[in-house]
């Protein structure tokens, strides 16, 4: 399919869908979701290469009816795989009836936002592209140093989505992005480090330029890592890479509507509460055309918007759906999804609506990088990548415990050399209270966050 | 379907592709969700499609549809050709292999259980979710949430290849999981979790142990534990590891650096350590496509996705490296054995070297025995996962555990952390206990090179292990 097809086409199949599935059963509410994408990718690594291209296409229905609801996906968008779906779906209905007495009905027709950016030029990259990028970045990282070795990955991403349901929301949205990224490897007898780098975009094709040097120099310098042989609370330093699996670990499950309903979100009760340092303010924003997760409507047709979470400290508002806004007794901010989030679903289609965060932005401070190590007196961690086990933390705990294994020490406002992996544990919010400092050198990452660095005083490190 | 897939292999063949395999998976996949009084999830999906693999000169292309129209199928090998013919000039590792006679399945290789999940319809279904949240309810006022999930996947995998081989088998995996929240005094949130599950059929929610009633009360009672659990201290430690998260380390910290595609890249820190000791005489490490399912647990995974079939693979051998987990490609590299790893969450992944059910295997000591081992240090219980890097450096979550001083246990954890690096790890372990238990599900599952969750079993005995580094509170 064509990417100026793909709206028209889509949508033309959504409304042949609920026609039949109005055939099926007129007093049932339905909502369907097409999706079609296109993916091509290719992967060097140390030589050996990986091609993959193919295209993504699937099938969600929804049918409601007495307050209760079923879901059905099926892989294509074929005329008859919407039926098996539409059919699949009622019968789950008429098999069972577990009502849902919270729900009140899918979405109201709403205005159409606004599309991300778009680069016409990612349509025309071709295999022969992907394969000559990685096997370059591949290169660049192995010639920049010593005994590297290197994994290199470039791809391309285009497609889009229809929603339509009885309620007469019918919206469609599209979107292309591309990558590059490139991991090299250090190494030194027994030791090994490892570093990427990336380039993630919308807006125009990317580019390798610099990418692999600069992953071989971050490795190389995280070689001859000393024991920090140490157990104590000290302040540690989240550099943008690192202070975007906090966020993401943390804030972008806690203020999900859904987490907050269903009362596994430690932050539940404290909207208007001051629960960070006033210097910290974060917004989802998904309508930033620059950003990769924006669309002009979410997943379930609503607008994509732009949400405060946390302004100067206090929390002002959580994310939401349609279902948990009806149920919280607010509007939907525009963040249904599908399988989304900053590690997808490759099968989007397969997961039932959501809440995700589209595209979460930290408002920067004042301090540079080396301002922030400046700043800090005695022994502290600075932590340059996501550390391990992170995303393994609970969302109704808050606490957390996870190895950073790209580490480095700062003492006496000084960046000194690597250290061995340590571990780094301690509460996600009472970690937000004691935010020490946020800098200015604020970074879009390719996990849907816009961050500065963060330093925070009172986790335990051990090493 | 599988003329179709002959098909793609003759037509892929024709465009000049050296090797050919097609493969097409017709699963049903059913996740049922309740929220305390609220239903959220009914879900019914159907997951069929198409994955072509073609090989030019030592390198893979792949692609993959969701349609089985002649059209797209055509379309598919074409596409898979030109990726690996556009690939190969640039790959200065090629990994060909060998032709090998033809395998043909038998009706044997399904697993076969006395009821199957597609026998049973949904209202049974949604009240097995019934009872484990009633039970799990009853078990205390301080409970804020409970969530029960049910949890099906199962049907059909066809194979074909250009050594002409015919595979035409099932999978199968159900999964019962209950996890609570409950709020203690001071307003801080604990969970329990519990499960039951695996290629077994209904009958296992009538098996004394995995009764919807019996998971219920046993998430309940492990969050109720949970209210008064203390923090973890942090530091190391000796530790004692129970089974099922003794399956996440050799799953998570070594199975993956065992995968042969790391190692023919010499990513993996084990890379060229055969016949090496890299742990005591109490490490084997196994991975089986077939376990005995009925006694141990496990998943019955008789072949890849590259139509190898299943074997044993004993990893390491009471502390000494012997083999790698193999692709046909990274075994012909490395003269080795094709293992039967070579595997793909579905048909939109290329199948990649994985694992299938991965543990320790057991020693001779009781848990009474391992606690007295243990003396003083910290009891690890179950698993909320982990993570490894390149580098052998591992985290791994216990969702609970105790504090444990002269063989006795003290007063229960909050969820701990272990942590290190896998090869100093395995040197530390002291002993194994007698019992060997293997677990695996529909819920969560393995990830690797953005292919999650596949569907992997993985467990081992009770590890007495030293010097264990815990993240917890200075």
């Amino acid at each position: 399919m064509e990417y100026e097809k793909i709206k028209d086409t889509l949508l033309a199949e959504v409304d042949s869908g609920l026609k039949f599935a109005r055939s099926l059963d007129s007093a049932a509410e339905f909502e369907i979701y097409l999706l079609y994408r296109h993916r091509s990718s290719v992967d060097i690594s140390q030589g050996k290469v990986k091609a993959n291209d193919g295209i993504v296409a699937g099938t969600a229905v929804r049918v409601a009816k007495d307050q209760c609801v079923s879901f059905s996906s099926s892989s294509g968008i074929s005329v008859d795989r919407i039926k098996l779906s539409v059919r699949e779906a009622v019968s789950s209905l008429k098999a069972v009836s577990v009502k849902d007495e919270r729900f009140q009905g899918f979405l109201d027709p709403k205005r159409q936002g606004r599309e991300g950016a778009f680069a016409t030029e990612i349509l025309g990259i071709s295999t022969e592209d992907l394969v000559s990028a990685a096997k370059q970045l591949a290169e660049d990282a192995r010639s920049a140093g010593e005994k590297i070795m290197a994994q290199a990955e470039c791809g391309v991403d285009w497609g889009g989505f229809a929603i339509g349901n009885s309620r007469g929301v019918q919206r469609a949205s599209t979107s292309a992005d591309n990558f590059c990224q490139v991991y090299a490897m250090a190494r030194k007898g027994d030791e090994r480090r490892g570093a990427y780098t990336y380039d993630v975009t919308r807006e125009r094709v990317f580019n390798i330029e610099g990418l692999g040097e600069q992953a071989t120099k971050e490795a190389v310098s995280l070689l001859g890592a000393k024991k920090l042989d140490v157990t104590a609370e000290m302040p540690t330093l989240w550099i943008p890479k690192a202070a975007t699996s906090y966020i993401l670990a943390s804030l972008a499950q806690s203020a999900s509507g859904r987490a907050v309903v269903e009362g596994v979100s430690p932050i539940a009760e404290r909207l208007g509460d001051k629960i960070a340092d006033s210097g910290f303010t974060v917004l989802d924003d998904g309508q930033n055309p620059a950003s990769l997760g924006t669309q002009a409507v979410d997943h379930e047709g609503h607008p994509q918007g732009k949400t405060p979470i946390i302004q100067k400290g206090k929390l002002k508002s959580f994310l939401f759906d349609s279902y948990y806004s009806r149920v919280y007794e607010t509007d939907s901010t525009g963040n249904c999804s599908r399988g989304g989030g900053p590690f997808g679903a490759t099968l989007p289609f397969e997961s039932s609506p959501g809440i995700t965060p589209t595209s979460l932005e930290v408002v920067q401070g004042s301090k540079s990088q080396e301002e922030l190590i400046s700043s800090i007196d005695g022994k502290a961690v600075m932590i340059v990548d996501m550390p391990a086990g992170i995303f393994h933390s609970d969302v109704a705990t808050g606490e957390f415990s996870a190895v950073a294994t790209c580490v480095f020490l700062i003492e006496d406002g000084e960046k000194r050399g690597a250290i061995q992996p340590v571990s780094v544990s301690g509460s996600f919010y009472k970690g937000f209270e004691q935010l020490r400092e946020v800098g200015s050198d604020i970074e879009r990452t390719p996990w849907g966050v816009t961050i500065p660095s963060l330093v925070f005083d009172g986790f335990t490190i051990v090493g | 379907m599988i003329d179709k897939l002959q098909a793609c292999v003759a037509s892929s063949e024709k465009l000049g592709a050296q090797f050919v395999e097609a493969r097409y998976d017709n699963l049903t996949l059913r996740t049922l969700n309740r929220t305390n009084d609220v239903w959220k999830d009914i879900i019914l999906r159907s997951r069929a499609g198409v994955g072509i693999t073609c090989y030019h000169d030592g390198v893979s292309g792949y692609s993959f549809t969701a349609s089985t129209a002649k059209r797209d199928l055509d379309e598919a090998a074409k596409r898979a050709f030109k990726m690996a013919k556009a690939a190969a000039p640039a790959a200065s590792l090629k990994l060909d292999f060998d032709q090998r006679p033809a395998i043909k399945s038998k009706a044997s290789d399904t697993f076969r259980v006395k009821i199957h999940p597609r026998t049973k319809d949904l209202e049974y279904k949604t009240e097995l979710v019934n009872r484990a949240l009633e039970a799990a309810r009853e078990t205390g006022k301080e409970i804020q949430t409970v969530m029960t999930w049910y949890g099906e996947l199962f049907g059909q995998k066809l194979f074909t290849n250009s050594d002409g081989a015919t595979l035409d088998w099932e999978f199968l995996v159900i999964d019962l999981y209950c996890r609570v929240t409950s709020k203690t005094k001071s307003g801080d949130l604990v969970n329990g979790v519990e499960r039951a599950g695996g290629c077994r059929g209904m009958e296992l929610f009538s098996t004394k142990g995995s009764t919807p009633e019996d998971v219920g009360r046993a998430t309940g009672a492990n969050a109720t534990e949970q209210l008064k659990a203390k923090a973890c201290p942090a530091g190391e430690f000796r530790a004692l590891v129970e089974n099922r998260l003794a399956g996440v380390l050799a799953h998570e910290s070594f199975g993956h650096l065992s995968e042969a595609d790391f190692i023919v890249i010499g990513m993996s820190p084990i890379t060229g350590k055969i016949g090496e000791r890299l742990g005591t005489e109490h490490t084997t490490i196994i991975d089986e496509g077939k376990p005995d399912i009925a006694k141990y647990g496990g998943l019955w995974i008789p072949y890849d996705d590259q139509g190898t079939p299943a074997s044993e693979t004993v990893v390491l051998d009471k502390g000494i490296l012997k083999q790698y987990l193999h692709s046909r490609g990274t075994a012909k590299h490395l003269k080795a054995e094709p293992s039967g790893n070579c595997r793909a969450v579905h048909y939109a992944f290329v199948p990649i070297p994985r694992m299938t059910n991965t543990y320790f295997r057991p020693g001779d000591l009781t848990e009474e025995e391992a606690l007295e081992n243990l003396g003083t240090g910290v009891y690890a219980i179950q698993t909320a996962g982990g993570q490894v890097e390149g580098d052998g450096s591992f985290l791994f979550k216990a969702i609970r555990g105790y504090w444990v001083e002269k063989g006795e246990i003290q007063h229960p954890l909050r969820e701990v952390s272990l942590s290190g690096n896998i090869l100093q790890f395995l040197n530390k372990v002291e002993g194994c206990t007698k019992d060997l238990l293997l677990t695996g599900g529909y819920f969560g599952g393995c990830g690797k090179d953005g292919q999650y969750p596949l569907p992997c079993g993985l467990g081992g005995p009770k590890m007495v292990v030293r010097d264990v580094r815990f993240g917890g509170k200075a």
